[in-house]
């Protein structure tokens, strides 16, 4: 039972850090977007590929994998830079379906969909750790930063961004450059995310970064509750745990059990929005318009 | 003539993608809700369709069952799941997640009800023949084309010739104002979406006469439908049914330069350009900062 | 592996009451197979065989502690394979497990590795599933076979001219190079292969491509709902040539698809009518229970979950406890099993050999071909 929990609370905390980052570019910039497994593929491949061809050596997975995810974010400031709202949407959209081609494609980088196998486990100055550790240190450090961020003046002009962006610019805020660095932040975050769950998984393939894990994600931010710190954390918790609890319901018949567990997985999700359209830890007062 | 081939071809497909599109973008122009779950009343009309179909009932009955499902779906979907979340002001994506909760409840109901897997109503109609050396045409070319061509023209018609379309085409440009001529915007929103749905009805049923059905085809409706409307330029209806055909067109005649694996890529290679250097679409306001 | 000793302690105990009736923990069986999603149709099917295997052993009385399935949907995904894994491992304590799927095969292995769990392979059929470690078994031949075997048959067809549409995945890699390099030799070729996503849904296109390779037939590499859409699309768009294709065709809904008529594929040998008495009942009762014929998915997870039955059964005999290594063990010992369809052999990676047939679709039927 130990070792389940913490496979699942590992998983967790890399969605979790997956649902904090993205908060920095929805919650606290306005940025919306669907692309974001993009990001976690780009870090796993990079980090899978550093442990494979040189070391397993995790702290220098997760910083090339951010350096990679972070440098290759410019994909997506660039149009977040020209556009907003919904138009951005079908941007982030556009550059995840492109994605998950080129992974596909690209064979001699990720594998194609046979993936990559046999990725070392996790060591830190030649020990073993589980990735578990790492991935709440990891956790705590980017909440922390967020938190930071939030309290600081880059928060001040990130939501005064969100809230009224002509009115920012008036002010005088660089607003290119604040997006652009919420952007490579939250990407770069997502490439340690995905550093670790290739460390943890020890297999990666294309179909862990598709439009559905983008969504789930994005699902993840909503659930708990935009703006918030630890929102996108409750809901990366409550939608990896919500379909493992289900797994537990004993009356399923094998066959419908997948289709049970989808549909109570399904209404869940919408009968939170409709009664807590904030998210859980959002201010029903301020709820907001996107 | 292999490039004739896959232009006719494209047009098939994109004839269905345009309905599709024009039915989400009709919705989203009226009220703003990204109808995430219009993939969901695609579903439920091909299935239903493919039902009536296979037990033998006269074909024209299950067309108009597709169109009452969607429509009701749609319907149900304004009055209890969106207008409830708006009431509270949630944002934008507040609905995408509450729609995309359905989508999958709706899409595993289909799956234990009609069985998991593909499904196709089997018809003469999708049945190519060549009709010029190298060139093959099935009956369901025309319909599929005649039926898009009615239906925009009969859409067309009804938004500026009836008061009712009139007020529709107002609520997309300004909702307020609606309401300062005490028209009601929540009337209006039904009608947008019993309208927007019904037109998915139709390019489900000629789906599951042609490509077939499976319980998650909703899926790839929706991105379609979703980025035709940004191509199209939002609050353009005419946009979105051009931006439809044409990503039908480009999906298939881009097999005359690369191969298949490619097709679907390039759709969404031409939507990310779009967004990069014309954001406002074919025929929609600028909307670059 | 604690639970199970303190199992089979419990059960030495109670034997002399209880005699040889079942009793005791179950066996617990686990399954990671997808049940909602696009493959679902797959996991219904896969199910169906262990369901039946189990009701067999436990009416047999094969096994003196009972068997429990224990299914979790993968949606034929790793991540949530993963997490199923660890959850029939560390909290079911599963004593076997049965998985599909490349992804989630590949996904899981290590997990079951390193618990000495081990995992059963019925469907999927890519060469990167052999040897994937000591725990991790095939009772499916690897698919690449399976389009080796398909060739002679080709020629005496006179199917020289072959176009191939696959999915860019190990799987599709394999038989691509298979065709690319012996289907030359065996007196045929390759005249055009097509890659297509596997979440392409308008084959038009690619079918109009294949027109212009004027093939004699064209070769299906892909699995799940797309085979259908890709059938379909090629017979309405003008390509009336014979199809060929593997065992993945071996589908409720595409034996009932019209166009699937004629439809040419590779299965392992299962002679249902004539066969042994072992895989009449197993054709008379699947019937039975489940309505219709079986399918050699249902017989690929049959005989992996009745492969565990008799590896358990030797070990209880022997007083031996029942574990991966256990199991292993007594495979690599025996090596040779009376499975539906005849014996079946397993080579030192668990992976198993067996003779090929071919089949045809015909009138929503599938018939083995001769010659």
């Amino acid at each position: 039972m130990t070792a389940y929990l913490a496979n699942l609370a590992t998983l967790a905390a890399i969605f979790g850090i997956l649902a904090a980052t993205l908060n920095v570019a929805v919650g606290y910039a306005g940025i919306f977007s669907v692309a974001h497994a993009v990001f976690f593929g780009l870090g796993a491949y990079a980090g899978a590929q550093l442990a494979l061809l040189l070391v397993p050596d995790a702290l220098l997975a997760m910083l090339v994998a951010a350096l990679v995810a972070g440098g290759l974010s410019l994909c997506l400031a660039l149009p977040a830079l020209r556009v907003r709202g919904e138009y951005f949407v079908a941007a982030s959209l556009g550059l995840q379906m492109m994605a998950t081609t080129l992974f596909t494609e690209a064979k001699g980088l990720t594998g194609g969909m046979g993936g990559l196998v046999g990725i070392p486990r996790p060591m830190v100055l030649g020990f073993e750790v589980p990735t578990l550790a790492l991935a709440l240190a990891a956790l705590v450090l980017i909440l922390l930063a967020t938190w930071l961020m939030a309290r600081g003046s880059f928060g001040r002009t990130l939501r005064a961004i969100r809230d009224a962006e002509s009115a920012a610019e008036a002010l005088g805020k660089n607003i290119n450059a604040a997006k652009a660095l919420a952007v490579a932040f939250a990407c770069a975050g997502a490439g340690v995310a995905g550093a670790l769950f290739a460390l943890h998984m020890s297999f990666v393939n294309v179909e862990s970064f598709t439009l559905d894990q983008s969504v789930l994600v994005m699902a993840m931010v909503i659930v708990g509750g935009t703006g918030t710190l630890w929102g996108p954390l409750l809901g990366a918790v409550l939608l990896l745990s919500l379909p493992a609890g289900l797994s537990f319901l004993p009356f399923i018949p094998p066959t419908e059990i997948g289709a049970v567990q989808q549909i109570i997985y399904g209404a869940a999700m919408t009968l939170l929005m409709i009664f807590r359209p904030a998210g859980l830890l959002g201010d029903m007062r301020t709820g907001r318009k996107a | 003539m292999l490039f004739l081939q896959l232009l006719l071809g494209g047009l098939q497909t994109g004839a269905l993608y345009a309905l599709t599109a024009c039915g989400f973008a009709l919705i989203f122009g009226a009220t703003k809700v990204f109808h995430f779950a219009h993939g969901a009343s695609f579903t439920l009309a091909g299935y239903l369709f493919l039902l009536m179909w296979n037990n033998g009932y006269p074909a024209w009955l299950g067309v108009l069952a597709a169109i009452l499902v969607a429509t009701g779906f749609g319907v149900a979907m304004e009055r209890f799941v969106y207008r409830p979340i708006q009431r509270h002001e949630g944002g934008f994506f507040t609905v995408f997640v509450a729609a995309f909760g359905v989508s999958l409840v709706v899409q595993n109901l289909v799956g234990m009800w009609a069985g998991r897997g593909f499904v196709v109503a089997d018809s003469t109609l999708s049945r190519a023949t060549e009709v010029l050396p190298e060139v093959f045409l099935a009956p369901v070319f025309w319909v599929s084309l005649a039926v898009a061509a009615v239906l925009f023209l009969a859409l067309g018609l009804f938004l500026t010739r009836h008061p009712a379309g009139v007020a529709l085409r107002a609520l997309a440009q300004n909702s307020d104002l609606i309401r300062a001529y005490g028209l009601s915007s929540h009337r209006l929103s039904l009608l947008a979406f019993a309208l927007g749905s019904a037109l998915a009805a139709p390019a489900a049923v000629l789906t599951a006469i042609t490509t077939g059905m499976n319980e998650a085809v909703g899926h790839h409706v929706m991105l379609i439908s979703m980025a035709a409307t940004i191509v199209g330029g939002v609050g353009s209806l005419k946009g979105a049914a051009l931006a439809g055909l044409s990503l039908g067109v480009a999906e298939s005649v881009v097999l005359n330069f690369a191969d298949p694996q490619w097709a679907e890529a390039a759709s969404f290679v031409v939507l990310f350009g779009f967004i990069l250097f014309r954001p406002s679409g074919l025929f929609g306001h600028a909307v670059a900062r | 592996m604690r639970l199970s000793r303190r199992a089979l302690l419990g059960s030495a105990i109670a034997a002399p009451t209880l005699a040889r009736a079942q009793g005791g923990d179950p066996y617990v069986i686990g399954t990671l197979f997808p049940l909602s999603g696009p493959n679902a149709e797959y996991g219904k099917v896969f199910t169906e065989g262990v369901q039946l295997a189990m009701q067999h052993a436990q009416s047999e009385g094969m096994l003196r502690r009972p068997l429990r399935l224990q299914a979790e949907d993968t949606q034929a995904l790793p991540q949530q394979a993963v997490v199923g894994m660890t959850k029939l491992v560390n909290v079911d304590r599963a004593s076997y497990v049965m998985v599909g799927f490349t992804a989630v095969s590949k996904a899981v292995a290590p997990v079951g590795d390193r618990a000495k769990t081990v995992m059963v392979n019925g469907g999927a059929v890519g060469p990167d599933l052999a040897g994937l470690s000591p725990y991790f078994w095939n009772t499916i031949p690897l698919a690449h076979l399976e389009t080796r075997e398909m060739l002679p048959f080709m020629m005496r067809r006179n199917l020289k001219r072959v176009a191939l549409v696959y999915v860019d995945d190990p799987l599709g890699d394999a038989i691509l190079g298979i065709l690319r390099n012996d289907l030359p030799r065996a007196g045929g070729q390759l005249v055009g292969s097509f890659s297509v996503p596997r979440t392409a849904q308008q084959f038009g296109p690619v079918a109009a491509r294949i027109r212009q390779t004027r093939p004699d037939t064209v070769y299906i590499a892909s699995f799940g709902a797309q085979q259908g859409q890709i059938i379909k699309g090629l017979r309405d768009n003008g390509v009336t040539v014979p199809l060929t294709s593997y065992s993945a065709m071996n589908l409720e809904s595409i034996r009932n698809l019209a166009e699937a008529e004629g439809l040419l594929f590779t299965s392992q040998q299962t002679d249902f009518a004539a066969g042994d008495e072992l895989t009449r009942r197993y054709a008379a009762d699947f019937k039975a229970r489940f309505g219709s014929d079986p399918g050699t998915y249902n017989t690929n997870y049959y005989n992996a979950t009745r492969l565990f039955c008799l590896l358990a059964q030797k070990l209880e005999r022997e007083n031996k406890e029942v574990n991966g290594d256990t199991l292993r063990a007594a495979l690599l010992e025996q090596k040779e099993f009376d499975l539906v369809g005849g014996r079946a052999s397993f080579d030192e990676q668990g992976s198993m050999t067996a003779a090929i047939q071919i089949n045809e679709v015909r009138g929503g039927r599938v018939n083995t071909v001769t010659g």
